[in-house]
């Protein structure tokens, strides 16, 4: 009993911070995520493919210039 | 009655009281916690994201495989150097691959079967691992016979470990467990420096926030739910819910302020940190078996997410939309992750094999 109540004490002090944490409106939040992506997207290898550098798994062409 | 047990009634009495008291406090709480994160809640991503392109075309092609383990591949982890890999599997090996050549250059057998996690310490000359032993284990990646024989035991858990994160230098290393708490260990001394107390399931997975000073990680458990700690307190921070069953897998938005679940639901979700709530669900109906692995490209446009169908779904993070399909496995897929330079994919399976995209 005593270790039970010692546990829900301590989820209730995790609530009770949780619910005094500041938060932002969705919007705004997924706006600053939304720009983050896009800001990225040119580095993002998977995504835009290999613009700028050559990738480095991919098998050598069999053919070369002798 | 025997006058000796009133007064011990009476305790327990009080002890029930305190309890119910507690528990109804609890409630009170957690209803003025969604009161409040409803408040701010006018959109969800894809609504933010609605003028947005779609991702029309990934040249995501399958580029590697290797072979080589004797049972299911449990965990994978990309080389600092982003181009060796470890893996461990339920065959009680650790294999460390070229994953450009594909040669397997060291192998490790453990003294346990189902190695569950492995990891590539920051300065990639050592590894941790563990997982039916319970233990985390430190591996100097020299030869063979040194590997084993230079092996140090860093940490006991009373249940399985699931998985381990280094999470500042060598010298500190994160593990969840089966056990219900995750659990921050000095290497050298082999000393619990904080435990995290707080989950009422196995924690199946943790990852580290990439943008602070290392002190915030996200774990995942059976209990359904995501929890964000902070590592000098041991406290939850913030806490997820919404999935519907074990969380097998999390994952840090590279932003930092957001976290991705994959679920035994079938679904992936997105948090955000700083709206404290949930703001994407990657779910179709289609789609029916568990997620065991998620992992975001660099940009975080793209999620990656392993199934038991055999199959690596690529959703697109802003539009909660499918983008395409990864198909070779023959078997679950238990781990996918990006390279450190977001330059591949490797993806393991209950097949035996490790794949590398790109």
């Amino acid at each position: 009993m005593a270790a039970n109540l010692q546990q829900q004490r301590s989820i209730n002090s995790q609530l009770r911070r949780e619910v005094g944490i500041e938060r932002m409106p969705v919007s705004e939040a997924c706006s600053l995520m939304m720009k983050y992506m896009l800001e990225h997207e040119e580095e993002d290898c998977l995504l835009s493919g290999f613009t700028q550098k050559v990738n480095p798994f991919r098998e050598k062409s069999s053919c070369s210039i002798l | 009655m025997s006058e000796s047990a009133v007064p011990a009634s009476n305790a327990s009495g009080n002890a029930s009281e305190k309890m119910a008291s507690l528990v109804r406090e609890a409630e009170n709480l957690k209803g003025k916690l969604e009161e409040e994160r409803q408040k701010l809640n006018d959109v969800n991503l894809a609504n933010i994201a609605e003028r947005l392109e779609q991702i029309a075309y990934v040249n995501i092609k399958p580029r590697k495989v290797l072979k080589g383990h004797q049972a299911k591949v449990l965990c994978t982890d990309w080389s600092p150097d982003k181009r060796h890999i470890i893996s461990s599997s339920q065959d009680g090996r650790l294999i460390i691959w070229d994953a450009f050549t594909t040669n397997k250059e060291h192998a490790v057998t453990m003294p346990t079967t189902w190695i569950m996690a492995c990891a590539y310490a920051p300065s990639g000359n050592f590894v941790a691992c563990g997982g039916l032993d319970n233990k985390v284990t430190v591996y100097p990646i020299t030869s063979d016979e040194e590997m084993a024989a230079k092996k140090r035991t860093v940490g006991t858990h009373t249940s399985y470990m699931s998985c381990c994160i280094y999470p500042n230098s060598d010298q500190q290393i994160l593990t969840g467990s089966g056990d219900s708490t995750c659990a921050l260990w000095d290497v050298e001394s082999g000393q619990l420096l904080q435990s995290f107390h707080g989950h009422s399931g196995d924690v199946m997975a943790i990852d580290l926030a990439p943008n602070e000073t290392g002190n915030t990680f996200v774990s995942g458990s059976c209990d359904r739910m995501a929890f964000i700690w902070d590592m000098r307190s041991g406290h939850v921070v913030q806490s997820f819910e919404g999935h519907q069953s074990d969380v097998n897998s999390v994952k840090f938005h590279p932003c930092g302020d957001a976290i991705a679940t994959g679920s035994d639901d079938s679904s992936c979700r997105l948090y955000d940190m700083r709206a404290d709530r949930e703001v994407a669900v990657f779910a179709k109906e289609s789609i029916i078996f568990g997620v065991n692995s998620v992992d975001f490209s660099v940009s975080g446009r793209l999620l990656f997410a392993g199934y038991n169908d055999y199959t690596v779904n690529l959703w697109d993070t802003l539009k909660s939309e499918r983008v395409c399909l990864l198909y070779g496995h023959e078997n679950k897929v238990s781990c996918v992750q990006v390279s450190p330079d977001g330059t591949a994919l490797s993806t393991g399976s209950w097949d035996y094999t490790i794949r590398v995209w790109a």
